[in-house]
């Protein structure tokens, strides 16, 4: 920037000077030519005078010859050219007066030539006359007498002299116009040269100068060029340029992939035909160069038309282009397809229709910009009365707004981890009625900006589910309670009454058999029976409602010693049924040992009371199976169960043979079904009749503890 | 209500039972037992307290060597009882045996938490009633030392 106006100064000054010198080589040369014509009028002006004095001597001459001639032919014709040739005397005296008014010496002289021509033309008069008067002879005499002749050889010397003058006149303004002819050559050949000098330095600064220039044109038109093939080659944005009235100037390949357009199609046509006709109708083109023309730029997403008539979504960006005075030169418009954008919109849409619950896009300002059929039908709006509208005229309450404003600003990372997990607020439907709601946040990058997606669902059904849930529930642990409750106090109740009945039907047996008839003692017999089987099932319904209810602490410990405990307890029954009990190693559990033992022990005398002809083998094992489950398995060779028992046999008091064939009240299985599921187990049983059954039940492994 | 059984140097033993069957057959248990037993009985909470504390027509009653005590009683029951003798310095060491129909472990161990010195579920069937009796007869009375035969 510096150098540039340096160099320009330089010039300017360089220029000034050869405009300088010039000047004075024009000036000088003027006044030289001036001069020099000058001296020229002058050398003309002095063979112009020298000339009349000729003609001055000539015309004297004939004067002296017209005389002379008269006095001696005596002819009158020659007193006419007398006459004339004194008449051309005068005037060519007259004329070199006239001619010589500027110079005083001459001046003199010609007053002395005048004297003397006037002196001889009397001369000749006087000729004449005496001629005309007297006679020839006189005249010649007075001829003779060299008057005449006398002033002639004056009139002579005069002009001589007269000539002198000018010829000296001549040499010496040949001289003057000689030397300065010399000076302005030599004025014209130095400022030629100097001006050719400074011409020369200026012309090669300038070519220095001009040289850079082309230099840099040349890399600025290399530039231009590879930008200008950048344009043209950009594929994926529509780049063209536009006069400013809109007419197109220039054309890329993206432009042409858009829109189809040849360059030398659409080039010099206006721009408007890449709208649609609704547009064209509301001048939005002209709208759209009108606002770019005004502020810069205009930035527009719409329907653009292609050649073929089919249509585009296009983003536009039109920015005006003004030269550094600001004067309009046209716009560079650049667009694009985006109708893929539009297309993961719709999808986007789509999926946001397709959404369970009803999903409200809310921009950073808390604007809803989109929503769903379900949100329309959810808050009772329809969907225009809605987009543009605050969120909070839907859930008011200021918490939601400020998450979701908290949810944009704070995008990036809450892109990284989701911003809500369900936050439960009141929605208020268009009527103004308030119901629960769920909202879950998640951000959403959009051209736009950031967005929050906010899924409301609306939770009025699940909380009175949740209500109606908590109510049943609480209703069936009342009613366990009192069942609980019912079976306990009805066992332990019933059993006073009861033991009575049977203590004293023993003591009337004890004390009276044999002493009353036999029938009282059948009778009393029966009684007793009744009462004692009464008491058993009262027993056993009383440990039934206590099976799994008071479960101590869950602990890890050996299903092997539990099975042990059990075998102890069954020492008897296993010593007189001569049963062969055997088990596999059996695993650690965590759960409660009494009940362990209580099922090993109720599912083993079970194998070996229901015994067949064989002698009762029982073997206990148990297996991982899959997860985190054992099943045990208790595999006995009895008498097998029909298949169609199998629910049966779990329940209480069901029995599958006689009192006779095998006492007890059928209490052992349930007793087992209702501790396991108490404890999320499950008892089945697998079994043919006759082919022995196997009892199979689960224990959770249920690690820590 | 009271029933005395007259005999020489005998057992002053207080039942506090409201079942007159119980009643009866307790007292057949012990008819067959080896020292004279003065069975008393009150029948319900309120009367077991007035004979233990000698009040209104119980002034000039024994102190009873042992009491059995039934945990279900009308007004105040057993637990409430017991409780309170517990707490009686000049009663507390009367030896208590619950003698209940209660099996329940609840039962079992509130009981023996509030002092009771021996809990007996009473066996459903008249042996093995018998047989308890006969139990409480020989080691409490025979194995036993109380501190009422020692000098007041």
């Amino acid at each position: 920037m510096k150098t540039k106006t340096v160099s320009l100064r330089k010039m300017q000054f360089g220029l000034g000077l050869v405009l300088a010198i010039l000047i004075i080589v024009g000036l000088l040369s003027y006044r030289t030519v001036a001069a020099s014509q000058e001296s020229a009028q002058w050398v003309r002006h002095t063979h112009e005078v020298l000339e009349n004095l000729e003609d001055v001597l000539a015309a004297i001459q004939g004067v002296e010859t017209s005389y002379r001639t008269f006095v001696l032919m005596g002819d009158e014709q020659f007193l006419e050219s007398y006459r004339s040739s004194v008449l051309r005397a005068s005037e060519e005296e007259k004329t070199v007066r006239v001619l010589t008014a500027d110079n005083p010496n001459q001046g003199r002289r010609l007053a002395n030539l005048a004297g003397l021509m006037e002196q001889k033309i009397q001369f000749g008069d006087a000729l004449i006359r005496l001629r005309q008067t007297e006679s020839e002879e006189a005249a010649v005499e007075q001829i003779r007498g060299g008057q005449g002749i006398r002033l002639m050889e004056e009139i002579r010397a005069v002009i001589r002299n007269m000539e002198d003058e000018e010829h000296q006149l001549l040499s010496q303004r040949d001289a003057e116009a000689e030397r300065r002819s010399r000076q302005t050559k030599a004025v014209l050949i130095m400022g030629s040269a100097l001006g050719l000098l400074i011409a020369s330095g200026a012309g090669w600064t300038i070519q220095r100068g001009l040289a850079s220039r082309a230099r840099v044109e040349e890399a600025f038109r290399g530039s231009e060029d590879r930008f200008r093939t950048l344009v043209e080659s950009a594929r994926d944005y529509a780049i063209f340029m536009l006069d400013p009235v809109g007419r197109v100037v220039s054309w890329n390949a993206g432009a042409e992939r858009y829109k189809g357009y040849k360059a030398e199609e659409i080039i010099g046509q206006n721009f408007s035909r890449f709208y649609s006709p609704e547009d064209i109708e509301r001048a939005k083109p002209e709208e759209e160069l009108r606002i770019a023309a005004a502020t810069g730029r205009v930035e527009d997403e719409g329907w653009r038309v292609r050649k073929d008539g089919s249509r585009f979504w296009a983003s536009v960006i039109i920015a005006a282009l003004r030269d550094p005075s600001g004067k309009l030169l046209g716009f560079t418009e650049i667009s694009r397809d985006i109708s893929e954008h539009l297309h993961s919109e719709a999808r986007y849409r789509g999926l946001l229709e397709a959404a369970p619950d009803a999903m409200v896009v809310v921009n950073q300002g808390g604007e809803i910009v989109l929503l769903n059929a379900r949100a329309e039908s959810q808050f009772g709006y329809r969907r225009d009365e809605l987009v543009g509208q605050k969120v909070k005229n839907i859930i008011p309450e200021g918490f939601a707004e400020r998450l979701i404003a908290d949810g944009t600003r704070t995008a990036a990372d809450a892109l990284a981890q989701q911003i809500g997990t369900g936050i439960e607020l009141q929605g208020r439907r268009k009527d103004g009625s308030d119901f629960p709601i769920e909202i879950m946040l998640s951000p959403l990058e959009s051209p736009q900006g950031i967005l929050v997606t906010a899924a409301i669902r609306d939770i009025t059904l699940r909380k009175q589910n949740v209500e109606i849930l908590a109510q049943s529930v609480s209703e069936l642990k009342r009613s366990n309670d009192e069942l609980q409750q019912f079976a306990y106090v009805a066992s332990h109740d019933l059993q006073e009454p009861l033991r009575m009945v049977a203590s004293y039907t023993q003591l009337l047996s004890k004390r009276y058999r044999g002493r009353l008839d036999a029938d009282a003692d059948v009778f009393i017999a029966y009684a007793v029976d009744g009462a004692n089987r009464m008491q058993g099932l009262i027993q056993d319904l009383l440990t039934y409602s206590r099976a799994g209810t008071k479960q101590g602490a869950l602990l890890e410990i050996s299903s092997e010693n539990a099975l042990d405990e059990a075998l102890t307890n069954l020492t008897s029954t296993i010593e007189e049924s001569g049963a062969i009990v055997t088990h596999d190693s059996l695993p650690a559990i965590t759960t409660d040992n009494t009940q362990m033992v209580q099922v090993f022990q109720n599912l083993v005398g079970n194998a070996i009371k229901y015994h067949g002809a064989e002698v009762p083998r029982v073997h206990v094992s148990a297996q991982k199976n899959g997860g985190k489950e054992w099943v045990f398995s208790v595999q006995d060779n009895g008498l097998g169960i029909d298949p169609q028992h199998f629910d049966r046999i779990f329940v209480i008091f069901q029995r599958l043979h006689g009192r006779e064939e095998f006492a007890g009240t059928g209490i052992g299985l349930a007793i087992c079904k209702k501790i396991l599921e108490r404890q999320g187990g499950r008892i089945w049983v697998e079994s043919q009749p006759g082919k022995g059954s196997t009892f199979h039940f689960t224990q959770s492994e249920r690690g820590g503890k | 209500m009271m029933e005395l059984i007259e005999d020489a140097q005998p057992v002053e033993i207080l039942l506090v039972e409201d079942s007159p069957g119980d009643v009866r057959l307790t007292r057949e248990a012990f008819k067959d037992a080896k020292v004279h037993i003065n069975l008393h009985v009150a029948t319900d909470g309120a009367e077991a307290m007035a004979f233990l504390r000698r009040e209104g027509k119980y002034a000039s009653v024994p102190r009873p060597d042992l009491i059995l005590l039934d945990l279900n009683l009308p007004k105040k029951d057993g637990r409430a009882i017991l409780t309170e003798i517990k707490e009686d310095p000049k009663l507390k060491c009367i030896p208590i045996v619950i003698l209940t129909t209660s099996s329940s472990e609840e039962d079992i161990l509130r009981s023996y938490q509030l002092h009771a010195n021996c809990y007996i579920t009473k066996p459903v069937d008249l042996d093995g009633f018998l047989k308890v009796v006969k139990s409480i007869d020989n080691f409490w009375l025979s194995v036993v030392d109380l501190p009422s035969k020692t000098p007041r």
